[in-house]
């Protein structure tokens, strides 16, 4: 206890060097450490986001844009499915449910999902969850509309709480189906993934608030009422993507190729895992960039550290001669400056830790709603623990070097 | 006899032509106190290094306390150092930024008396034997007189119940009244105690606290020398 004590009071004697070292030090695990963070979330967050679905279907494009599109909501579609051919795939043997996508609306930013109540049984996400409602229910009216939690806290709606969708995606759109109101009935339950920033709605409230648009654009002199609207023939015409789950996994490859060479329509059938496997690898580069900048940044925060003990053992020749006095092997010099390195690298370590916790707190709704990215506050995942771990040695093996310069001056005096 | 040097020669590892000490033959019996005097650069603190054994002989015998300090290991004298030798300088005695206490404590670590609480008890009975006020205990050492800096190292010196104590000019520092003052307390600690004490200084005026007065000189026949 008293040599932790001794070398905490040896630098608390040095406190403006050792303030200067411990800010630099603490920048440098910041940056590493919100980089590690960051990477591992925006992983966690795109892998959770949809675990069920052995295939989406989507017209013919690149994997991954089908994947960003229909799952993380981040794109757009190059074209829609015709609403016949979704019904012939989601009506072959070898399917076992079909949950439909039509996107294109939005309300205050958040995007509007078309689809149909299979969604609610069917999709899943994380460690196969399926979804809950923390309130009320699925939709079964036509201007029925479910929120994500995020929407929903976000702008405070309740049950029975009427809503204007907007045409398009923009934050800010100028054409909106005011004409149309939806009824909130049901609020899901948070679940870490783009659905908690998406309102559901049936593919005929979809249908419905389009009637009377040509191109995007409301035709003048149109007037049905909301009633007259439910009575129409809401069939859809098309739908953006859709999600399948088969009868057996034996069978993907077999119904992808089929769904790929689809004579009536070109079509995209994507295994959800391997299209992210491939966001990863396409991402690695610029990761393994981050880290490495982040970790060399560390480094030199740690040779800094190290500039610090090695010019301040020159100052402490005679504490060192005393400590020798005293009976202190030479070797317990070189601990007792390991033991400082180690305690600037660990205040540090806590110091990052809580500031990044803080900057992850004030930016959590900023990166919710412009990246649609959940970011945990708990930074002790297993592998900050190992980041930590790597820390700590990294620092412990630079400040070999003063402490063996320690060493050697206590060694000097015994001849 | 609590100190026993044989043909002893030291030279520093840097300057091996340089001789610094020569001693045929030198010895102190257990419990005795002697005075060394000796101008400044002839060879005090390297003998001081020889017999706490922070510096080893290139050639000789070096006996301590019936230990062959020249035939043992580094990690040995070191902990020998720590349990059988009490040091007192003539200044930078204490880590600054300590407190009086912990100084003390610091260096009973070191040695393989006592448990923690022993260790802390025997520093209280110390410092209260040696007037050391309760308030200064806990201040760090930097903002203590040197009168009582002095005090303090002498119970830092004394934790670990040593045989043998080493003063290197620790009154060169203190005015004439806290100079008094400290031999006093010193000279009955050791007298009291039994201890053996070498006590280097080049202020003759000491010499009157000995019996046993010697000069360096006399000690270290260096070639050339008279």
């Amino acid at each position: 206890m008293i040599f932790t004590k001794l070398a905490l009071q040896s630098l608390l004697d040095r406190k403006g060097s050792v303030a200067l070292t411990l800010m630099a030090m603490s920048v440098s695990i910041f940056v590493l450490l919100g980089v590690e963070h960051i990477r591992h979330q925006a992983k966690e967050s795109f892998s959770n986001s949809v675990s069920g679905a052995d295939l989406i279907v989507g017209a013919r494009t690149g994997n991954l844009n089908l994947l960003l599109y229909s799952v993380f909501r981040i794109g757009s579609p190059t074209n829609n499915i015709r609403w016949e051919t979704y019904q012939t795939i989601a009506g072959s043997n070898n399917v076992k449910w079909a949950i439909p996508i039509s996107l294109g609306d939005s309300h205050q930013g958040y995007r509007v999902l078309g689809t149909t109540t299979d969604y609610f049984q069917h999709f899943s996400y994380g460690k196969q969850h399926r979804l809950v409602f923390s309130l009320g229910r699925a939709f079964d009216q036509v201007f029925d509309v479910v929120l994500g939690a995020e929407v929903a806290k976000k702008l405070g709606y309740q049950l029975g709480d009427e809503l204007i969708l907007a045409h398009g995606i923009a934050t800010t759109s100028f054409s909106m189906h005011d004409d149309r109101s939806f009824t909130v009935v049901g609020i899901l339950a948070p679940t870490g993934t783009p659905v908690d920033q998406t309102l559901h709605v049936s593919l005929q409230g979809i249908e419905a608030i389009h009637i009377d648009w040509q191109q995007g654009i409301k035709m003048p002199g149109s007037s049905r009422s909301q009633t007259e609207v439910e009575q129409a023939d809401l069939q859809p015409g098309s739908v953006t993507a859709f999600m399948l789950g088969l009868e057996s996994k034996m069978t993907t490859f077999r119904v992808q190729r089929a769904i790929n060479e689809y004579a009536q329509e070109p079509l995209l059938a994507i295994l959800p895992g391997v299209a992210l496997s491939e966001l990863w690898q396409m991402m690695s580069i610029l990761e393994n960039t981050l880290l490495l900048v982040s970790a060399l940044v560390f480094v030199a925060a740690c040779l800094g550290v190290s500039a610090m003990l090695l010019s301040s053992i020159r100052e402490r020749s005679l504490e060192i001669q005393l400590l020798r006095v005293i009976g202190a092997p030479p070797y317990f010099l070189f601990f007792l400056i390991e033991l400082e390195a180690l305690l600037i690298t660990l205040l540090s370590c806590v110091l990052a830790a809580a500031f990044l916790a803080a900057c992850l707190v004030l930016l959590r709704d900023y990166s919710v709603s412009n990246f649609g990215l959940h970011m945990e506050i708990n930074l002790f995942a297993e592998n900050s623990f190992y980041l930590f771990a790597a820390l700590i040695i990294t620092s412990i093996i630079i400040a070999v070097i003063p402490s063996f310069s320690g060493y050697r001056q206590a060694k000097v005096i015994q001849g | 006899m609590a100190i026993e040097l044989m043909n002893v020669r030291f030279h520093y590892p840097e300057q091996p032509s340089q001789t610094v000490l020569n001693i045929p033959s030198w010895s102190l019996p257990g419990g005795k106190q002697v005075f060394v005097h000796g101008p400044s650069g002839g060879g005090k603190s390297t003998l001081l290094n020889l017999l706490s054994g922070l510096l080893m002989p290139n050639e000789g015998q070096v006996e301590i306390l019936g230990k062959r300090l020249d035939q043992m290991t580094s990690r040995k004298r070191d902990r020998f150092r720590a349990e059988h030798i009490g040091y007192v300088f003539q200044q930078f005695n204490l880590i600054p930024y300590l407190n009086a206490f912990d100084n003390a404590l610091l260096a009973s670590q070191f040695s393989r008396r006592g448990k923690k609480s022993v260790a802390h008890d025997e520093i209280k009975q110390l410092f209260k034997s040696l007037n050391i006020a309760e308030n200064d205990w806990h201040r760090p050492a930097r903002n203590l007189s040197i009168g009582q800096q002095q005090r303090v190292a002498i119970a830092r010196a004394l934790v670990n119940k040593p045989q043998l104590l080493i003063a290197d000019e620790p009154t060169s520092s203190l005015d004439s009244t806290n100079r008094d003052a400290f031999m006093a307390l010193l000279m009955s600690i050791v007298t009291d105690s039994g201890i053996t004490l070498v006590f280097v200084s080049h202020d003759l005026a000491l010499s009157r606290y000995f019996n046993r007065v010697e000069s360096l000189s006399d000690i270290n026949r260096l070639e050339g020398s008279t």
